[in-house]
């Protein structure tokens, strides 16, 4: 029976039986197919054009590309080593030991995701730079922090949430039994944590740590700013096309910051794979025993206050510099940068970006949750290739996506037609002539990079769902679509506005997937804080700073209003894996 | 649940509606200098014509690169700002349009292009920025030749733009040039220039190797010209080289008596910062106007209301007092037809031989 029904032709007799599906099921496969796979293939063809070829050889031969790609290598694999230790110190302290000011711990460690690039970057050169108000100010040192060692703090500050957030949901899920039978077997609390709990936890500290490491060598925005002379693969590939415009070499540099990002990528998945056995044995039975031995209590916590602490400066900085007339430097109090900010030029890239933003974030959720519901309830094969497909949207460093959306639609797309002539089957879309000044192109960015957040939510929900409900709708006499928007749709309402949360957070605060794509008509926040911080005025790139993590903020009180607070803000990392 | 879908759909048609319509009259404007100036320009013009005036500022060689790639649909009509050398490279691509306007007559021949391509607004001169503090606690003065740049006490210690996203890194990468063709000519006849006048590849490789000591000392390229002045202020490095009235514009701005002004005495680079309208402009006739009108006293009287001290082309505006003087600076020679031939190459050769060399 099952044979039968899995046959490609009883699929399409099946589907055909049920327009809605079928018509939600071809829209799901063309949207996925031109805006995320055709941009990477058209990239990738690039690349491996002649020219691209070449740039190829020359690449690989020099030794300072070489010293480029080993630059990424180490950066990702420190940030990913120490970030992930730090969300695991933090998960640690939040689950297993019996401490006060857990909450107020707890949200510190998201307030990473609410915060635009540059800002923390720009905080770190504030405080700890050359002139840094802490290091010279305090300890009267001159250190120099641009390389590798501020990159690595300023990126594990940025990214160390998602590790924090992976690992506490795991160590929640774990059962104390066995904590418990371990210790009643003899073994003291060391070799329980090291026996027992660690390995547990291996899947998800695996998986972590690739996450970080694919975030760290996509990153653009920290690089930029505190690299000094460290250069790796995402500033080399921004240099190349804004100074040279060299679109070939920027594929080729492109093709090689794909290839780990995506291996990574597919090993990530294989090991959350397992993850997921380890937490679905059932609820904890018992709750998680705290760790009492004063020195290990205490220490642990001490050094998450210490890391705390760092991140209290940070945003503290980035609050006293946007009132602050040269941030670290004249600190008279002074409204000049949110006066430049909302009265000049940044009154535009705020309004151009919210709007651009609150377009594609419903957008994104509804294409989310309808691909999560063709993958989850219907039978059709290629439906992981339709999961995988809409993943890359994220797994792709965002100058890559940005790369191929220059090259596959700075022209119009036309094929000639027997008798028709040339027909325009998708207009230019890139630049300042594009449809909308070029404001589609970044709303189809905008969404393709939330789209995953959304169907990982989706699909999470759904598959917690017995399928009997909706059964029991289609029994009654609803049709597939009534059945998704009546029955499916309120169930995982939760899920589906978590998922928006960090869609329109993610879009408001993203640099590396637009920066090719601004046009003098269409003008985004983050970019116009590159300038600002490419041009020192920290002081205004605060204000936009500050002001982005209001507006982010205010739609998350209002989202939050919503679902209720309960759904708490980590649920929307789930589907950032 | 059709409501909520019916309001949703309302929504995003608004939303989309609101997205930027296209009027008659606008402007777009490719704008070099620095960020409030741009601001300063388009908001008088607009005032002025009732042209809707948009901007977006773009360091010369990220401009150029980006006219370059939109040249037969471009997203600009006119470029106001930025080396000259840059304008000369663009002219010969093709990139730009020839316009007499009435008004250039008032402008000195020197500093505008003969075929009309392209006129000078402002001109200035390179200096060496510095932060006193810093060279204090360094133990050195702040720098008075090109070779004082290579001292390995300022290790790490200099910014500068990138030559392939600034002009004014590229006006300071071709005044070392020309100083380098002006050392060997003066050796042989013939050494240092070849019969066109162009450095030879002997003066160039000179100057490349200049820069392969002088990259050991320098902290971070950036991608705008006056960027490194800021760093220089904030005490991240100890000198910065950028045009000396960026340099006066930020003492007045926040870093006075932090930042001080120094020129090389082997001579220093300057630039005429042009303006031009682009091949197949799509707002031809705005753009018209708007070349017609930056060339006027009146609009280049505007640049010293945000601290902007360029000297003015146009000789009935007045000059500021602050501004350099340019009869005190020993200047070189600068070819700027010289400069704008070997522009592209010359990037490209530094961005891949110098710019990502490790430092020690």
């Amino acid at each position: 029976m099952q044979h039968v029904q899995n046959h490609p032709l009883a699929q399409l007799q099946r589907l055909k039986s049920e327009p809605a599906v079928f018509i939600a099921l071809i829209f799901s496969v063309l949207f996925v197919a031109l805006t995320v796979v055709a941009p990477l293939f058209k990239m990738v063809g690039e690349g491996f054009s002649p020219t691209g070829l070449q740039a190829f050889e020359r690449y690989l031969s020099s030794e300072v590309h070489q010293r480029i790609i080993l630059n990424t290598i180490v950066m990702g694999l420190t940030v990913a080593t120490i970030g992930t230790a730090v969300g695991f110190l933090f998960a640690f302290v939040q689950v297993k030991l019996n401490v006060p000011f857990k909450g107020i711990i707890h949200l510190l460690a998201l307030l990473p995701v609410v915060s635009p690039p540059f800002a923390v970057a720009t905080a770190i050169i504030v405080l700890f730079g050359r002139s840094g108000m802490i290091t010279r100010g305090v300890f009267g040192v001159r250190y120099d922090i641009y390389g590798l060692d501020g990159l690595t703090l300023a990126m594990t500050l940025s990214f160390f949430t998602v590790a924090y957030v992976n690992l506490r949901g795991m160590m929640e899920a774990l059962d104390p039994a066995l904590d418990e039978a371990a210790t009643n077997l003899g073994a003291n609390r060391w070799r329980v944590f090291r026996t027992v709990t660690l390995p547990m936890l291996a899947p998800g500290i695996a998986s972590s740590f690739l996450l970080l490491f694919v975030e760290a060598i996509a990153d653009l925005g920290n690089p930029l700013a505190l690299g000094g002379n460290y250069e790796v693969l995402a500033t080399r590939i921004y240099v190349t096309i804004i100074g040279l415009y060299d679109t070939t070499g920027a594929a080729v540099l492109s093709i090689v910051l794909l290839v780990p990002s995506l291996v990574v990528y597919l090993v990530q998945q294989y090991w959350a794979g397992r993850a997921n056995v380890v937490s679905v044995t059932g609820k904890p039975s018992g709750t998680p025993q705290s760790i009492d031995a004063p020195l290990v209590r205490w220490g642990l916590y001490a050094l998450v206050l210490l890391i705390c602490l760092l991140i209290v400066l940070v945003y503290g900085t980035i609050i006293y510099g946007a009132f602050a007339r040269v941030p670290g430097v004249v600190h008279d109090f002074t409204l000049k940068n949110f006066d430049f900010v909302l009265n000049g030029i940044g009154r535009q890239a705020m309004e151009d970006t919210t709007r651009l933003s609150l377009i594609a974030t419903p957008t994104a959720g509804l294409i989310g949750m309808i691909i999560a519901y063709l993958v989850v309830r219907k039978q059709f094969s290629g439906r992981s290739v339709l999961d995988f497909a809409t993943m890359l949207g994220i797994a792709v460093p965002g100058t890559i996506i940005g790369i191929g959306y220059l090259l596959l639609f700075n022209n119009p797309l036309s094929v000639t037609l027997p008798l028709l002539g040339d027909v325009t089957l998708i207009p230019k879309l890139t630049g300042g002539q594009g449809l909308f000044g070029g404001a589609l192109a970044i709303v189809l960015v905008f969404i393709v990079r939330s789209v995953p957040a959304a169907l990982r939510s989706g699909v999470a929900a759904l598959s917690q769902i017995d399928p009997s409900i909706e059964e029991a709708s289609t029994s009654l006499g609803a049709d597939s679509a009534r059945t998704f928007r009546r029955i499916t749709i309120p169930l995982i309402r939760p899920a589906f506005l978590a998922g928006l949360i960090y869609a329109f957070a993610r879009s408001m605060t993203t640099i590396s997937a637009i920066i090719f794509l601004t046009t003098p008509q269409t003008k985004i926040m983050t970019q116009q804080i590159l300038n600002e911080v490419e041009n020192g005025r920290y002081g205004n790139a605060f204000a936009y700073c500050v002001i982005l993590i209001v507006i982010v903020m205010l739609a998350v009180g209002i989202l939050y209003g919503l679902i209720g607070a309960r759904t708490g803000a980590e649920r929307r990392f789930q589907g950032g894996r | 649940m059709k409501k909520h879908l019916v309001t949703l759909v309302a929504t995003l048609a608004i939303l989309l509606g609101a997205l930027p319509a296209f009027a008659q009259d606008t402007l777009t404007v490719l704008c070099t200098p620095q960020e409030d100036w741009c601001v300063a320009m388009t908001q008088a013009f607009e005032a002025e014509t009732g042209i809707k005036t948009n901007y977006v500022r773009l360091s010369s060689g990220e401009a150029l690169a980006r006219i370059r790639a939109s040249k037969d649909n471009p997203e600009f009509s006119i470029w106001w700002g930025g080396p000259a050398d840059t304008f000369i490279a663009a002219k010969e691509e093709g990139l730009f349009q020839a316009y007499e306007s009435p008004n250039a007559e008032a402008i000195p021949a020197e500093l505008r292009d003969p075929d009309g391509f392209w006129a000078g607004v402002y001109v200035g001169a390179l200096g060496f920025c510095s932060n006193v503090n810093v060279l204090e606690e360094l133990g050195i003065d702040a720098p008075t030749s090109w070779a004082d740049l290579l001292k390995p006490e300022l290790q790490g210690n200099i910014a500068m733009a990138h030559p392939a996203t600034s002009g004014t890194a590229f006006t300071a990468f071709w005044t070392v040039v020309t100083l380098q063709a002006d050392a060997l000519e003066a050796e042989e006849a013939g050494k240092g220039y070849d019969e066109e006048g162009m450095p030879t590849e002997a003066a160039i490789d000179a100057a490349f190797a200049y820069f392969e000591s002088f990259h050991n000392n320098v902290l971070q390229y950036t991608r705008s010209g006056s960027a490194p002045g800021r760093l220089a202020g904030q005490g991240e490095v100890a000198v910065s080289i950028i045009f000396s009235h960026d340099c006066t514009k930020f003492q007045i701005e926040g870093f006075e008596g932090i930042l001080t002004t120094t020129f090389p005495e082997e001579g220093t680079g300057y630039e005429i910062g042009g303006m031009a309208i682009l091949a197949n402009a799509p707002e031809l006739e705005a753009a018209q106007k708007w070349y017609d009108w930056a060339l006027t006293a009146a609009a280049q009287e505007i640049g010293a209301t945000v601290n902007s001290l360029q000297l003015p082309t146009n000789p009935d505006a007045k000059v500021p007092e602050l501004s350099v003087n340019l009869a005190e600076v020993k200047l070189v020679d600068y070819n700027f037809l010289a400069a704008g031939a070997s522009r592209n190459a010359m990037v490209e050769r530094f961005d891949s031989e110098i710019a990502p060399r490790p430092t020690e």
